[in-house]
């Protein structure tokens, strides 16, 4: 499955470290660029480009509030990730339970002899 | 009995470069160890299908070498091998790892039992030179090992995110 090399996959966009940064700071609630920009001493410039990033995703929205634009997260476009990871615990989970469904009747047998 | 813990592994990332998967069997830690280690038992469960090469020399500095069809819906054959580095029967298994999609992210893998009351707890921890390794063996785990080199998965606090998720 090949991924979007650009911004409008949600994998690329989280792929920067800076930009889980954002993310991380938003968990606890809506905040005005000011207020990232402090937590996590990154340039204003900075924060904007990697917000308007998020913003195509869609994994932030943004609205204003008198001179303020307030960012929060929209963690329901992470769902590709949830499903991406699902499907690797999945995967995972195939072989160990095909690993202990042989061992069960490795010791099925040996009782049986 | 069978079945009943059919999906209970848990995967940690316990660092940036690393992958832990923990598991629990109702069997003893010397027969989970020969099922790890023998090819006549691997060859029937590592693979979705029977593996088409299946070659351990369990010995220190040992090579092994398995060819199959990794995953359910898999349209080609995957290929792992390594080299063993510490074999101590049964609690232990050391060695290097490596998927020959990806050779660039070699890795340690450590195995290691714990049996307690018939209960056999298996850790396997691999270890990637560095983040960029892990994340592409993982992206590549998950996308049926045949991903594009493009993508690299942020782990980090992931879990956070998905807690906000429900």
């Amino acid at each position: 499955m090949a991924r979007a090399s650009t911004t409008s996959d949600v994998f690329n966009a989280v792929a920067d470290v800076h930009r889980r940064e954002i993310l991380d700071a938003l968990i606890t609630g809506e905040k005005p660029v000011g207020t990232i920009v402090n937590d996590l001493s990154m340039s204003q410039p900075q924060v904007s480009k990697h917000l308007r990033v998020l913003s195509e995703v869609g994994l932030v929205s943004c609205r204003a509030e008198g001179r303020h634009r307030l960012y929060r997260l929209e963690p329901a476009h992470l769902q590709p990730m949830h499903a991406w990871l699902a499907k690797y615990e999945r995967a995972l989970n195939d072989r160990l339970d095909r690993m202990d469904d042989y061992l069960q009747d490795l010791q099925r047998r040996e009782r049986m002899r | 009995m069978n079945g009943t813990r059919h999906g209970s592994a848990t995967i940690e990332f316990p660092s940036e470069r690393e992958v832990l998967v923990t598991r629990q069997f109702d069997a003893p830690a010397e027969l989970v160890f020969d099922v790890l280690t023998k090819p006549e038992h691997v060859r029937v469960w590592f693979g979705a299908k029977e593996l088409e090469v299946c070659e351990i020399d369990l010995r220190v500095n040992g090579k092994y070498h398995f060819v199959g069809f990794v995953m359910d819906g898999d349209t080609a054959t995957c290929s792992f091998r390594g080299t063993y580095l510490e074999i101590e029967r049964p609690v232990r298994l050391v060695g290097t790892w490596v998927f020959d999609g990806k050779p660039d992210a070699e890795a340690m893998e450590t195995v290691e039992l714990h049996e307690e009351d018939g209960v056999t707890t298996m850790t396997d921890r691999l270890t990637f030179r560095d983040q960029a390794s892990r994340d592409s063996m993982t992206w590549a785990a998950a996308d049926g090992v045949h991903a594009d080199q493009g993508g690299q998965v942020a782990w980090d606090r992931l879990e956070n995110y998905l807690a906000t998720l429900a």
